[in-house]
């Protein structure tokens, strides 16, 4: 089988992408951070992040196409996407790891059109991280004055962003990721003091930890959600947005 | 007139507004599909989601808002769910919902006391209680008292307590709860949450006021 496939997951430094780009120009590169509905070969424990899960199955599921894979382990992503890659190599894979920890010189001066604009919250997040890849200019959207936050990573399933309105800022490591400094703290720590704000992120992540410690710090809601939002959680977002 | 349903697991609550009087009703969920109303709202958990409906916690929500604007908590305690509602300064501020696990809730003490054959006004306060994290294994507790001879009431009553003591802490330990559901006719229930916070007991129509505040 040819192998026509460039994987990678998080945001690999961006000359890394650059080069691999150079080097392979027709090959399809697959973000596998995200759900293909790949079969779950249950190689890890129950009780973890579907994100990692899903690199591992997509990544299993994908090996006779796969050239290499784009394998982020720095603070940009996390330390079981380090070990997700040290195991992936003895697996067979050529993974090449990427740090990319540059700091953002100035977080209010930054470019975020895609964050900032008016649209559909999922198909923000769907552009922000196709852009990875794409780096296509979306400095043409207009700003719009936000009347909620969303803040964290990209859901593993995005039916979770259609509860929001279009006129939602993203905040986190998704606007981190837009601006190109996914490893910067300060960015991803960010949000609009008085903007009513929803801290989300994947059960058993470390971002737990920000997520809660920040939903407290500017009043604003924290969710964790494992594979799917239940119904519980999209009520508990509903009626954040209903009565903020 | 005007009519709004809260459409619980078990118990479906109405609120008819007929020429500025309202009048209250409680039927069995299950007889809902028997009557022919046309209501201008609905919520509850056993109704279809169609654009009349509205969010629990937001019925919640504005059929307390009077108590919630002086800063308490609201808890509403229902046959499979528990979920609750915090303003500050007049303000949303928090809330938390938990509609998973119905193991330690309505439907399982009305299990319960039909099981054991007692009824819910034998049901007295006990200062001990079952850590019920889980119902299952308060289930097996009750089960493994009452074959060591306890009665079944004080068994019943002990689980009670567990509840009682878990919607203190889901509430994150407040000064006051703000009760609404069918707990509120549950004296053993509120006894039990008494020794640990103030208790105001809305009764179990909270959420069809709710509904009709929210249209006004």
């Amino acid at each position: 089988m040819t192998k026509d496939i460039i994987a990678f997951w998080g945001y690999p430094e961006r000359s890394l992408i650059k080069k691999t780009k150079d080097e392979y120009p027709n090959a399809k590169w697959v973000d596998l951070d995200i759900d293909i509905n790949a079969p779950d070969l249950k190689l890890l424990p129950e009780n973890y992040c579907v994100i990692i899960k899903n690199i591992y199955n997509n990544a299993l599921f994908l090996k006779d196409k796969i050239i290499k894979i784009l394998a982020p382990i720095g603070k940009d992503k996390c330390d079981s996407a380090y070990f997700a890659s040290e195991i992936l190599k003895e697996a067979g894979f050529c993974v090449i790891q990427t740090i990319f920890e540059d700091i953002c010189p100035d977080i209010k001066e930054i470019k975020v059109p895609v964050s900032k604009s008016s649209m559909p919250l999922r198909k923000k997040i769907e552009l922000i991280t196709k852009n990875i890849v794409e780096q296509k200019d979306y400095s043409y959207l207009k700003p719009v004055k936000p009347r909620f936050g969303f803040w964290g990573v990209p859901p593993n399933n995005l039916s979770l962003l259609d509860l929001f309105p279009d006129e939602t800022e993203v905040f986190g490591w998704c606007r981190a990721v837009e601006a190109g400094y996914p490893g910067d703290y300060s960015l991803e720590t960010f949000v609009e003091k008085n903007l009513p704000t929803i801290f989300f992120t994947q059960a058993f992540c470390s971002k737990t930890q920000l997520a809660k410690y920040l939903a407290n710090k500017y009043d604003g809601l924290f969710i964790d959600v494992d594979v799917c939002p239940n119904s519980s959680i999209k009520a508990k977002i509903e009626a954040f947005l209903k009565l903020r | 007139m005007k009519i709004y349903v809260d459409a619980g697991t078990t118990w479906t609550k109405i609120l008819k507004i007929d020429n500025n009087e309202k009048k209250y009703k409680v039927i069995p969920t299950k007889d809902l599909k028997k009557i022919d109303i046309k209501p201008l709202k609905v919520t509850g958990h056993s109704i279809f989601k169609s654009d009349n409906y509205e969010n629990e916690v937001v019925a919640l929500a504005n059929g307390a808002r009077k108590y919630l604007e002086d800063n308490f908590i609201v808890l509403d305690l229902g046959s499979r769910d528990i979920k609750w509602v915090k303003y500050q300064n007049k303000k949303f501020q928090d809330m938390d919902w938990n509609s998973s696990c119905a193991s330690a809730t309505g439907a399982t003490v009305e299990m319960l006391l039909k099981f054991y054959n007692v009824d819910v006004s034998e049901l007295i306060f006990t200062k001990e209680k079952y850590a019920i994290t889980c119902g299952i294994f308060g289930l097996e507790k009750i089960m493994d008292d009452v074959s060591n001879g306890l009665e079944p009431k004080i068994a019943i009553s002990k689980f009670i307590h567990g509840i009682a003591y878990n919607a203190y802490i889901f509430t994150k330990s407040p000064e006051k709860i703000c009760l609404s559901g069918g707990f509120c006719e549950n004296r053993c229930f509120i006894e039990c949450l008494e020794q640990y916070c103030k208790v105001l007991s809305l009764g179990r129509f909270v959420l069809v006021d709710g509904l009709a505040f929210s249209q006004g």
